[in-house]
């Protein structure tokens, strides 16, 4: 199956081009001006203060998520995990802030992290494992693992942790001063994204110019060779799924403490797999994951507004997402398709 | 007491088998799709469209028949998105798959919402004087529907042609190897496409049957993982249609539990109650790997999906 391995200039603006199109094609069939809707996503997403800090605050679990896909990527894994594992994150990270709430927050918030990292983390380590153990299919795996958290964070806030000032509404209690994740003043950019953007530059380094870059390099480009140089492919598949699952817990507990401020079911809006596909559009490269992730984020953010002013259904953000993803699998396959044909 | 007990056993298969009834299609559909060499995650949002596309034909005509129709058609023709992203542009089967799940998503979440709360009319069941009274047999036609039969010939009829038929040859060497089943005149494209198709219309046929035959409603996402768990009971299946229905039975069986520890008042959270299907088909996939070897069974180019 030939693919194209890098996403040349004209392959992306054509991308683009055609996504373009498939959108306004979206709209006209909504019965909406399309133009003017693409315009107004455009100004939803970019256009003022409060439209920019949406955006990024949407691109902020796009970035981690895609990040914890890219890590485990990089050995040729496919982890689909992301969404159980900000779900995970989620509840561990909960469960310290409800553990130790008064706390100042110099130490509840690392703390919190930390709790948040170790359950995303651990919620990467399983598959791992049955990977490398037991040659177990990570991707099912992690699947399957998604429904899993998704349910138990519901179990928990309709549950144990339900709030009893919250009027029958499942959701914990408030989380306290000390346990919200610090954010630009007036705006919804927080912690989070340093974190994203501080990971995304600490893996290129890791898996590009590191002591281990190469090894890693070698390893999942053939495994055998690599364990020649005396390279475990089983641990670096466990410690590269735990790692992606970590950063996908703190996505989550970044959610739970920045954008919602309680952890109840609706945490996430599928960003485990935005982001799985942000991470794959990328090829698994971090530094490419932050401008995708930022596109993807502004999509997402201009979407939501539109729904709220454009009487645009609350599904259009899911379908353009689907759209742009589609896309983007199309375009380069076929450009070099029509290439080759005219080479003939 | 015997009495009673082979009416509760009864009920218990019959309970089992129609939740496993639209899990049987899709594993199916899945099984066939992966035999010549391709992974369909789409899957997951073809039985999304097909329950979806189903139910709403079946609300507007009154008629199931028509409705898993519908809903078979538009599995299918949601499938050839991933058919087309596969092997004309050459794009990651993985990646394709999940595009094709998230378009399904959303464009069902949008169009479901005209759905919500409406009534369809449900398959007739199989009771009938002649069966009535009689124990078990009884209990059992008069709770079945004909989509638990035809789960059942479709996997039957899928073994029998798969191993017995000089085209079912053709998928399998396909499967082994698309190239060298090439070289030996055997048009491996138009096979492919065929059987991503083939998987899409029994995957909607399966999503029609959950919304039409099973639940009798509609719920956005409803279909909740089953095109997922159907990826992985072909393993569990070892790529074998004769496998799929004892594998898609534990998942009834596991559902059918659920349901019942519920409405027997346990105090047990619903969401908790609600992972066991997933953790059963998890320990049920990882066993399958403790106990068998896999490697010898997959399909050789399918191997090369996840290298």
């Amino acid at each position: 199956m030939s693919t194209v391995m890098r996403f040349p200039l004209l392959a992306s603006v054509l991308t683009a081009a055609c996504f373009l199109a498939l959108a306004a094609a979206f709209f006209a069939a909504l019965g909406k001006p399309p133009f003017e809707m693409l315009s107004s996503l455009v100004v939803y997403a970019l256009g003022d203060a409060y439209s920019i800090s949406q955006t990024f605050a949407k691109m902020t679990p796009i970035l981690l998520c895609a990040l914890a896909v890219a890590v485990p990527g990089r050995l040729g894994l496919i982890s689909v995990g992301a969404e159980g594992q900000l779900h995970a994150g989620a509840i561990l990270g909960t469960g310290l802030v409800l553990l130790a709430p008064e706390l100042p927050g110099v130490v509840l918030i690392p703390l919190m992290l930390i709790a948040a990292a170790i359950g995303g983390g651990l919620y990467g380590w399983v598959p791992g494992m049955l990977r490398a153990r037991l040659d177990v299919n990570e991707t099912i795996v992690t699947l399957l693992m998604n429904y899993v958290s998704v349910l138990l964070v519901s179990a928990l806030v309709f549950g144990p942790w339900r709030d009893p000032a919250s009027q029958g509404w499942p959701a914990t209690m408030k989380f306290p001063q000390g346990a919200v994740l610090p954010a630009v003043p007036d705006t919804r950019i927080h912690l989070g994204l340093l974190v994203g953007v501080l990971l995304a530059v600490g893996l290129h380094l890791f898996f590009n110019h590191g002591k281990w870059a190469q090894k890693i390099r070698i390893l999942a480009g053939n495994r055998k060779v690599g364990e020649m140089f005396g390279l475990s492919y089983a641990f670096w598949v466990v410690a590269l799924m735990s790692v992606g699952g970590a950063i996908a817990g703190i996505a989550g507990i970044a959610e739970v403490s920045a954008i919602q401020g309680r952890l109840q079911p609706t945490i996430s809006l599928g960003y485990g797999l935005t982001g799985f596909l942000v991470a794959w559009l990328a090829r698994h490269q971090p530094l490419v994951i932050l401008p995708i992730s930022l596109f993807v984020g502004a999509l997402v953010a201009g979407s939501d507004a539109l729904q709220l002013f454009a009487k645009v259904p609350a599904a259009s953000a899911v379908i353009m997402q689907g759209l742009l993803f589609a896309t983007a699998l199309a375009v380069p396959g076929l450009l070099a398709r029509w290439r080759t044909y005219r080479d003939r | 007491m015997t009495a009673d007990f082979v009416a509760l056993l009864a009920t218990w298969c019959i309970a089992t088998l129609r939740s496993a009834t639209p899990l049987i299609f899709a594993t199916l559909g899945e099984t066939l799709t992966q035999r010549v060499g391709v992974i369909n995650l789409g899957i997951e949002g073809e039985m999304l469209t097909g329950a979806c596309v189903g139910f709403t034909v079946g609300v507007a005509t009154g008629n199931p028949w028509l409705g898993l129709l519908a809903g078979a058609l538009a599995g299918g023709a949601l499938s050839l998105l991933h058919a087309g992203l596969v092997l004309g542009a050459g794009a990651n089967q993985i990646g394709s798959g999940l595009a094709v799940w998230m378009i399904a998503l959303g464009g069902t979440s949008f169009f479901g919402r005209a759905l919500v709360g409406k009534q369809v009319t449900p398959l007739a069941d199989l009771g009938s004087p002649l069966t009535d009274g009689i124990p078990f047999i009884g209990t059992v036609m008069a709770q079945a529907t004909m989509a638990v039969p035809l789960a059942i010939l479709a996997t039957c009829f899928a073994a029998w042609w798969l191993a017995q038929t000089r085209p079912g040859l053709k998928w399998k060497a396909v499967g082994e190897s698309a190239r060298i089943a090439g070289e030996n005149g055997i048009r491996a494209t138009r096979v492919r496409v065929t059987a991503i198709v083939v998987g899409g219309l029994l995957a909607g046929f399966g999503g029609a049957v959950l919304s039409v035959d099973y639940t009798q409603t509609w719920a956005q996402e409803m279909t909740k993982g089953r095109g997922l768990v159907a990826v992985g009971l072909v393993i569990v299946a070892r790529w074998k249609p004769a496998l799929v229905l004892p594998v898609c039975l534990l998942f009834g069986l596991a559902e059918v539990s659920v349901l019942r520890i519920q409405s027997a008042g346990y105090a047990f959270s619903p969401h908790l109650l609600g992972t066991f299907p997933y953790l059963v088909v998890l320990v049920v996939l990882v066993s399958s790997h403790v106990f068998a070897r896999r490697a010898s069974a997959m399909p050789a180019d399918l191997k090369a999906v996840f290298a």
